[in-house]
This record gives C-alpha cells, structure tokens and sequence, in this order.
C-alpha cells in the first residue's frame, strides 16, 4: 500500500467515525471513535449557550469513572492533579461535574480535538486503580450489625427524611426501638471522621435526642486536629473494628437492652 | 491483583442465589453526587460470597445510566463487574467482534475480553428489555439471581428515581 492510500485509509476511518446527530433544538450529539477502556465511546454533546457554542460531556466522564473509583478519589491526591491538569491544559470548565469546551472564533475542529483530549487525559486515572487495595472495612461493619441487630430494629444509611429531605447528613447504622436511638458510624478516614463531625454538630442543633457510637477502621491513621474535633462531639469511640469486635457486640446489646 | 474467572464461573456467580435484605428499596434510594445520583448496596449470599449493586443515574441526561453488579472476590483487591445495564447516552464498540452500535446495552464480563488484558465487561449487546434505570434495574435483579425477602414489599422500586 502506497503511502497515499495509507493516509486515504487514516482519513476515511477517522472521519467515516465522526458525525452529529441532531437531538433537539440547537441541540446535537457528537460521535466520536474515541473510547473508554471498556468499549463505550466518550459522550459528547454540542449545544448553543446563549450566543455561543459549547462541547459538553454533560457528566457522563465522571459518572463512568465511579463505575471503579470512589468519588472522592477523584478529588485528592494524583488522581485530583491529573484531572486538574488537563481541564487547565486544554481550558475545559468542570461545572460542578459536568465539562464544558467553549468554542472560540468558530473553531469547531480544534475545539472537539482538545475536548477529547482532555476527556481521555481524565479517563486515564483509572489506570491508578490498578493495584488500589479494596478495603472490606465497610462490609465488615454493615456485617458486623447485621449479626448483631436484628433487622427490626436497624436502618443502615439513615437520614431525617424531614429535616433532610437531600440526605445531607447520614447515620451509617440507626438502631431504634429504645427511648434514644443509636447512631452508629464507621469511620474510615479523615474525611469521614470531619463529616461525621459535623452531622452529629447538627442533629445536636436539631435537638434531636441520641446516642452515638463510632467504630473507626484505624483510628491511629486519623488526623490529630481531626480526631479531636470529633472526640468533642463523639459519645463512644472504638479505634479499630476487628480488635474491638466482642466489645463493640457488647457495648451495642447493652445499648439495646438498656 | 485483579481476579479473573472463566466464563463457567462467572455464569455461576451470576446463578447463584442472593438474597436481598429486607429493606433493600431504602438502601437503594439515589442520592446526589457531583452531577449524578447513585446508590449502592452489599449483599452477602449464604456461601459468603459478596456482591455490590451500583446504580447511577446522569440528572442532565435521563438516558444515560447504568445499573451494575460486581463480586467482591476474596482474593482480590478490586471489584470485577458481571453485568451492567447501560442507558443510550453514547455509542459502544465491541473491539474483538468490530461492532458498533448506539442503544441501550447489556455489559457482560467475559473471559475472552479478559484475555486481551481490558476491562472484563467489555462486551456489550444491545437490548430493548428497558429504558430507564428502573428497568434496567428490574433486569439486573431478574437475570443475576437476587432473590426478594420474605417479608411484604411495596411494590418493585417504588420510589427510587425522584
């Protein structure tokens, strides 16, 4: 094959995959040949904002990330500099998880270029997954109190559906049945430790009445600010679940009988 | 490491028999994260194998969502997903058969994808079983061996999507 057609061949895959498909007004998906690692090809969207054009992934990026990676993975550490280099390296907008190209001087070419550029940057953290070690900490503990709660008297995930309606500030495990219910959280990092900081400072400014447990899943690992902010407004604390398992039973039932 | 299971195994993670929790409906209700709402639930079946269903759900785009089930392999530092039930919000490509098609589509792990050191579910057929993730929902649980609690429900679902 001569060079020329070699270069015909380049052109014709590349462009036979690239195609709008009108969905609305002012409105037209963008198909690409580019994909994720599984198969499924980016989304991409054009659409008219006010008077300008933008390319839009309206979300769906790291909405495919979290199908391996924890949300806030995404927002720490490599992984938050990687995605934080390409939006600035190929000026994409993340508007609160959704990414925006807007097109300049009618450049519609250069601008799908450098959004798919930046769509596949991002995607690449996954790669950082490869060897993550899957912590059973969360399934241990929700183990833990289904052994140990019967299912009457339990909610896992709980929040006040009145005072809460977006579920803002969640209980791990509510034990009910009992004049003060037990809030039982399981604490897994710092960020957990100050967002349970925090809903405990609220249910307290709600003057709701309970008790409160925390069973960290290293407590040695959490910041010391941290951990002193929450040992404030933390009524009983274990440092680990595994060392701690048979007090942790015990100081539940005795919650439960008491 | 990354587990792998041949194609006999993973038909029989997906047969067996997983019993959902009494209150699996709440543990389901989507919650709001950074443009999309998820949920996620663990169930254990009696032999003590884990499985994770994830669902997720685009709150600019109705059509695009996923429905998921992983196993959690004792052995293994990741989760490998079986199924996902995916909305028509983007085309897929299956690179081994030189397919393209823009639907809604069943992920399925496979053992000859696999192989080509991918994603284990990157096959994908398209399917016309369902049109929301409430559908795509009701697949999954009909097809990966869930089984519902013993005690009354309301009816399938209610109120997970807003």
């Amino acid at each position: 094959m001569t060079p020329e057609a070699v270069e015909r061949d380049f052109r014709e895959k590349v462009c036979d995959q690239l195609r709008l498909a009108s969905e609305g007004l002012d409105r037209y998906r963008v198909f690409t040949p580019f994909q994720f690692e599984d198969g499924d090809h980016l989304a991409i969207v054009f659409k008219r904002e006010g008077s300008s054009w933008v390319l839009s992934d309206e979300g769906h990026t790291y909405m495919h990330l979290t199908y391996e990676l924890d949300e806030r993975d995404l927002h720490k550490g490599t992984r938050e500099k990687i995605i934080t280099n390409a939006l600035s390296v190929f000026a994409v907008e993340d508007r609160e998880g959704e990414l925006v190209l807007r097109i300049e001087d009618e450049r519609y070419g250069d601008a799908l270029y450098n959004f798919v550029q930046a769509l596949l940057k991002i995607t690449d953290v996954t790669y950082l997954s490869r060897e993550r070690v899957r912590s059973t900490f969360l399934e241990d503990f929700r183990a833990l109190m289904e052994e140990t709660v019967p299912e009457s008297r339990r909610a896992f995930d709980w929040y006040h559906r009145e005072r809460d309606p977006d579920a803002k500030y969640g209980v791990d495990c509510r034990i009910n049945s009992m004049a003060r219910p037990l809030f039982v959280f399981a604490v897994q990092n710092d960020d957990k430790a100050r967002d349970t900081t925090i809903t405990l400072h609220q249910f307290e400014k709600w003057g709701l009445a309970f008790r409160s447990v925390a069973v960290f899943e290293d407590q040695e690992s959490i910041n010391r600010r941290v951990l002193a902010r929450f040992s404030d407004v933390g009524e009983k604390l274990f440092s680990s679940l595994g060392a701690n398992r048979d007090r942790i039973v015990q100081y539940v039932q005795d919650s439960m009988n008491g | 490491m990354a587990a792998r299971f041949t194609d006999a195994e993973i038909a029989e993670l997906l047969a067996e028999p997983k019993p959902l929790p009494y209150d699996y409906q709440g543990r389901l209700q989507l919650r709001q994260r950074s443009g999309h709402e998820r949920a996620e639930l663990d169930v254990r079946t009696p032999s003590g194998n884990r499985f994770r269903i994830l669902l997720r759900q685009n709150m600019r785009n109705a059509l695009d969502f996923s429905a998921i089930i992983a196993h959690a392999p004792p052995n293994s530092s990741l989760f490998f997903r079986l199924r996902r039930y995916n909305g028509r919000s983007h085309e897929h490509t299956n690179r081994l058969e030189g397919t393209t098609f823009y639907d809604f589509h069943i992920h399925l792990a496979t053992e000859r994808y696999q192989a080509l050191g991918g994603k284990e579910e990157s096959f994908a057929e398209p399917s016309n079983r369902f049109a929301d993730l409430r559908g795509a929902l009701n697949c999954l649980l009909d097809d990966c061996g869930f089984r519902l609690p013993d005690t009354p429900q309301l009816s399938l679902l209610e109120g997970l999507t807003p």
